[in-house]
């Protein structure tokens, strides 16, 4: 008896393709994403890609210029020239982990045996990155100086372009708070998109299509329902941070306003468009659950984007999850005006619009078609 | 009001609907009959404008259908086979709602949702959330939501399927209401006994194709079989039956001490009568009506609910 009825089970398991591909195919993976993510899958005999450190030579003397050749020819960081200004708005703007300042007078320092006018600008946000450039490049001094057997006679000076003050953010709590606070959206409004499923199941969408009622309408209020959960569900969970962890989330309220916004457009047209490419609930929830959790994971919603490789970080730029943190970034930790955060409220509008446009064929094909 | 000429839809390979021709007069209640999957739902569809056709035109009040989709979505009211009502909202909210979406004016809706709630007798339980209602009393409201707008015809897909015979003669006699105010009214079914009491002219379905349509007598004239009577005597003798042969016109059929008598109902009491004064003792009586499950029998060789 107990054999039949453990046969009739496994039956029914395996018959669900869905459910086994979410089983054993999810978890592959995620396992595959974390492991490159993590660092856990290099070639054996390549080195990892150095990390790009812009450098700015203020001193532009032969020693300089030697050192930073000799530098640049580490394996572990990769030097690119910059004036000061671009380098430093570029480490703020979090597009590279540091700048390497060489000072007038460098080349005197080493002759003179002083402290160097050396310095490292960087970005907190991404400290672990900070702590490996920094660590090679003390060490990269010491050795190429021909100080190695003395003991810290390197001072690299490292400075934090952003400081951490009253009125910022921790990054960490940008990355929990940004991070869950999208992932937890998408699935909120997969569900509320199925709702358009439900309603085909129960017959009402046949007496909306009945009615005179544009099926794009029918999408479209789908969406704004969706839209309005999303601001609200945003909203508390900002409200919730600040409370419970300080999050000053009132430092440039109109920035995160439209922040949220664009996010929750984003989100609601990616949720029409899931429902959209299905026919029934048990084909959505398969379907939801597989992409929110690769778009969360690829998006930096569960590892840091400055954790994982850069062809994982080139990847992420698909998913919404990663316009949406960088934005909060942006806004918490970078500071940035307005003006420099549009573009990526641009392109969370970009994704919002192509996937309407996506849906609303697919709606018409996999929800409407009456037969 | 309804006229629709060389319709065909098809799925795939499978023809749902093959070349049907009809037409509907104002004010009357025409019915669609036929099995489950003969076309009926599938030919709604299309005549709800939620459905393009391959083939074939429809006019609505003399407007294309295809073509002006819109008007005809005001001028028609349809009442799905599925309970298309929300469940966690109430039978007064449900009718806002759908009120709503046709424009109607909010004070006139207001006195239209009370008016049509009286009509199918849920004015006391308008409040009540949709899903603590019984079966019966959620086919009225999917009426009443096809009501509100004032459609000049009314579609009802199989409006009493799984409901008690209580709830279903009250929506016969909501049906019958709405035809007497002048409503035109086209129901589909694949029970033979509804479309008997409310059906005008009747369309038989199957298979996609209308095998036979007309009054519910011209359809009886389509088939060899005849209504009749079947008496049962006590005793029955040889010169009785002949006896009888020579005073009646009717077919004769005889058998021991039953006799079967080709005639209707109407003229059962001229038979009994004959009877009587022959001194012949009626033990039992039957009736075999020549019905409509008997005309698509005829015509198809199949039940209809085969």
């Amino acid at each position: 008896m107990l054999f039949t009825v453990l046969k009739k089970d496994l039956i029914l398991f395996f018959s669900d393709k869905k459910g086994v591909l979410i089983t054993f195919l999810l978890p592959i993976i995620m396992i595959t994403l974390f492991a490159f993510a993590f660092g856990g899958v290099a070639k054996k005999k390549s080195a990892p890609k150095p990390l790009a450190v812009l450098v700015v030579d203020k001193d532009a003397t032969t020693t300089s210029q030697e050192l930073i050749a000799k530098l640049d020819a580490m394996p572990t960081i990769r030097l690119i020239a910059s004036e000061e200004e671009n380098a430093l708005s570029l480490v703020r703007k979090g597009k590279n982990v540091a700048a390497l300042i060489f000072e007038k007078g460098f080349s005197d320092a080493v002759k003179a045996d002083k402290d160097l006018p050396i310095e490292l600008k960087y970005d907190a946000a991404r400290d672990l990155q900070m702590r490996i450039v920094h660590t090679v490049l003390k060490e990269g001094f010491k050795y190429h100086l021909g100080k190695v057997d003395v003991i810290n006679t390197i001072k690299l000076k490292t400075t934090s372009l952003i400081k951490e003050t009253s009125t910022k953010a921790h990054p960490g709590l940008v990355q929990a708070v940004g991070g869950t606070a999208i992932m937890m959206l998408l699935f909120s409004i997969a569900a509320i998109g199925g709702g358009l499923l439900d309603e085909k199941e129960a017959g009402t969408l046949k007496r909306l299509l009945i009615a005179p009622v544009k099926p794009l309408d029918i999408l479209l209020a789908k969406m704004g329902t969706a839209m309005v959960v999303s601001i609200l569900q945003l909203t508390t969970m900002f409200v919730f941070a600040w409370l419970a962890f300080g999050l000053p989330i009132f430092m440039d309220l109109l920035s995160l306003l439209l922040l949220i916004l664009c996010i929750s457009f984003a989100v609601s047209s990616f949720g029409v468009f899931l429902v959209s490419t299905v026919k029934t609930r048990q084909q959505l929830q398969g379907m939801s659950t597989i992409i929110i959790i690769l778009m969360s994971a690829i998006g930096g919603s569960m590892i840091p984007i400055s954790m994982m490789p850069e062809f994982m970080q080139n990847i992420a730029v698909i998913s919404v999850n990663y316009w949406g943190i960088e934005g909060f970034f942006d806004i918490f930790w970078r500071q940035l005006p307005l003006i420099t955060i549009l573009p990526k409220m641009g392109v969370l509008l970009a994704i919002g619009l192509g996937m309407i446009l996506i849906s609303t064929a697919l709606f018409k094909k996999n929800i409407i078609a009456i037969e | 009001m309804i006229k629709v000429q060389n319709l065909s839809k098809s799925f795939q390979n499978i023809q749902a609907v093959n070349d049907i021709s009809f037409t509907i007069k104002k004010g009357e209640i025409f019915g669609f009959l036929g099995p489950n999957g003969a076309g009926k739902s599938t030919t709604l569809n299309m005549m709800s404008t939620i459905l393009k056709s391959d083939e074939g035109t429809i006019h609505i009040d003399g407007k294309n259908s295809s073509e002006n989709a819109s008007a005809c979505k005001h001028l028609i009211g349809v009442v799905p086979q599925e309970i298309s009502l929300y469940e966690d909202l109430s039978a007064y909210e449900n009718l806002l709602f759908w009120g709503n979406l046709y424009g109607i004016p909010s004070k006139t809706l207001k006195e239209r949702i009370h008016t049509t709630l009286k009509l199918i007798g849920l004015l006391d339980r308008k409040k009540d959330l949709i899903k603590n209602y019984s079966g019966g009393m959620k086919r009225r409201i999917n009426i009443a939501a096809a009501l509100l707008h004032r459609p000049k015809v009314l579609f009802m897909d199989e409006p009493t399927v799984g409901i008690d015979p209580q709830s279903r003669n009250h929506i016969f006699e909501v049906i019958e209401t709405l035809n007497q105010q002048g409503m035109t009214i086209v129901y589909t079914t694949h029970y033979m006994e509804e479309v008997e009491r409310l059906c005008d002219r009747i369309a038989i379905i199957d298979s996609g194709k209308i095998i036979a349509q007309g009054t519910q007598s011209e359809l009886k004239e389509l088939v060899q079989t005849k209504e009749s009577i079947q008496f049962e005597f006590n005793f029955l003798s040889e010169s009785n039956v002949d006896q009888l042969r020579k005073l009646f016109s009717y077919e004769l059929t005889h058998n021991k001490n039953k006799l079967l008598v080709e005639c209707t109902v109407k003229e059962l009491s001229k038979v009994i009568t004959t009877c009587n004064d022959l001194q012949l003792s009626i033990k039992d009586i039957q009736l075999n009506k020549v019905n409509l499950e008997a005309i698509f029998l005829s015509l198809t060789g199949k039940q209809l609910r085969d």
